[in-house]
């Protein structure tokens, strides 16, 4: 765990954000569905992330040709375990102005499912709650798809669908 | 499932998550303040909370922080509610679109 930075709590809410999600799936399946494009997009409202997923290397995430969505450097990249990546999110002009911040993606596997947690931290000072509000919706969209092969529909996905 | 549901049947637990929601990233001598109970009490409801996946802990040096997991409650909305929240957003898509086109 990266210290660095210490955990604030200032006005109603941190500079931290932590999700968790069971998926009954192996490590491998999980850091696939993390790191390819299509299956990325197909739990992320059709927003989907390139890049070469070595250290030091740059990533972007957009709906081709529609919205710029984020991009940042992966700092750390242990397949099939550990993610951790700088996060610029590009998709207003708000949320631009936020800087940048971390996500870390950490896979346990728990018999046989895997825990995947993600933490979205160094946020600024009441963050626009748009950059870590997607989190809930995108992992059950993922273990949705990782359990059943399905698409999971959520407010965001039908949103950029019709883009 | 069953156990998010044992884990929100309870008036402490749900006020442990309203003081999470409002606050995120909070020790347990935060969250044990102003509540009826022992330190030990607060304990056990969220070592509850925690067994449904509902609170998640991180450690930052010496202290342990909880934090509110929203999503086996997400996930539960997904399963009751997801088909109604289909036609609202496409509604809504449909909405946002017809007022960008008015604007232009």
């Amino acid at each position: 765990m990266n210290d660095e930075q210490p955990y604030a709590v200032i006005g109603d809410r941190g500079t931290m954000t932590v999700f968790e999600v069971y998926i009954k799936t192996t490590p491998e399946r999980l850091w696939e569905a993390i790191t390819s494009e299509e299956m990325r997009a197909r739990y992320s409202f059709g927003v989907g992330t390139i890049s070469d997923w070595t250290e030091g290397s740059e990533y972007s995430s957009a709906v081709p040709g529609v919205i710029k969505i984020a991009s940042g450097e992966n700092l750390e990249v242990d397949p099939p375990r550990r993610l951790v990546q700088s996060f610029n999110a590009l998709w207003s002009d708000e949320v631009k102005s936020e800087g940048t911040s971390r996500v870390t993606w950490e896979i346990e596997p728990v018999g046989t499912s895997c825990r995947l947690r993600v933490t979205h931290d160094q946020l600024g000072e009441d963050a626009n709650s748009e950059l870590y509000g997607g989190w809930p919706m995108i992992l059950s969209g993922l273990k949705t798809l990782l359990e059943t092969g399905e698409d999971l529909d959520t407010p965001g996905s039908l949103r950029y669908a019709g883009a | 499932m069953d156990e998010v549901f044992k884990a929100l049947a309870d008036p402490t637990r749900r006020e442990l998550l309203d003081r999470l929601f409002e606050q995120d990233g909070q020790t347990l001598t935060a969250l044990e303040e102003g509540l009826p109970m022992s330190r030990f009490g607060v304990m056990k409801h969220l070592k509850v909370l925690e067994g449904a996946g509902l609170v998640t802990t991180q450690r930052r040096g010496r202290e342990k922080l909880h934090f509110l997991n929203p999503i086996p409650i997400r996930l539960i909305h997904d399963r009751w509610v997801g088909k109604y929240a289909q036609p609202w957003a496409s509604a809504l898509s449909e909405l946002k679109q017809d007022i960008e086109n008015e604007e232009d």
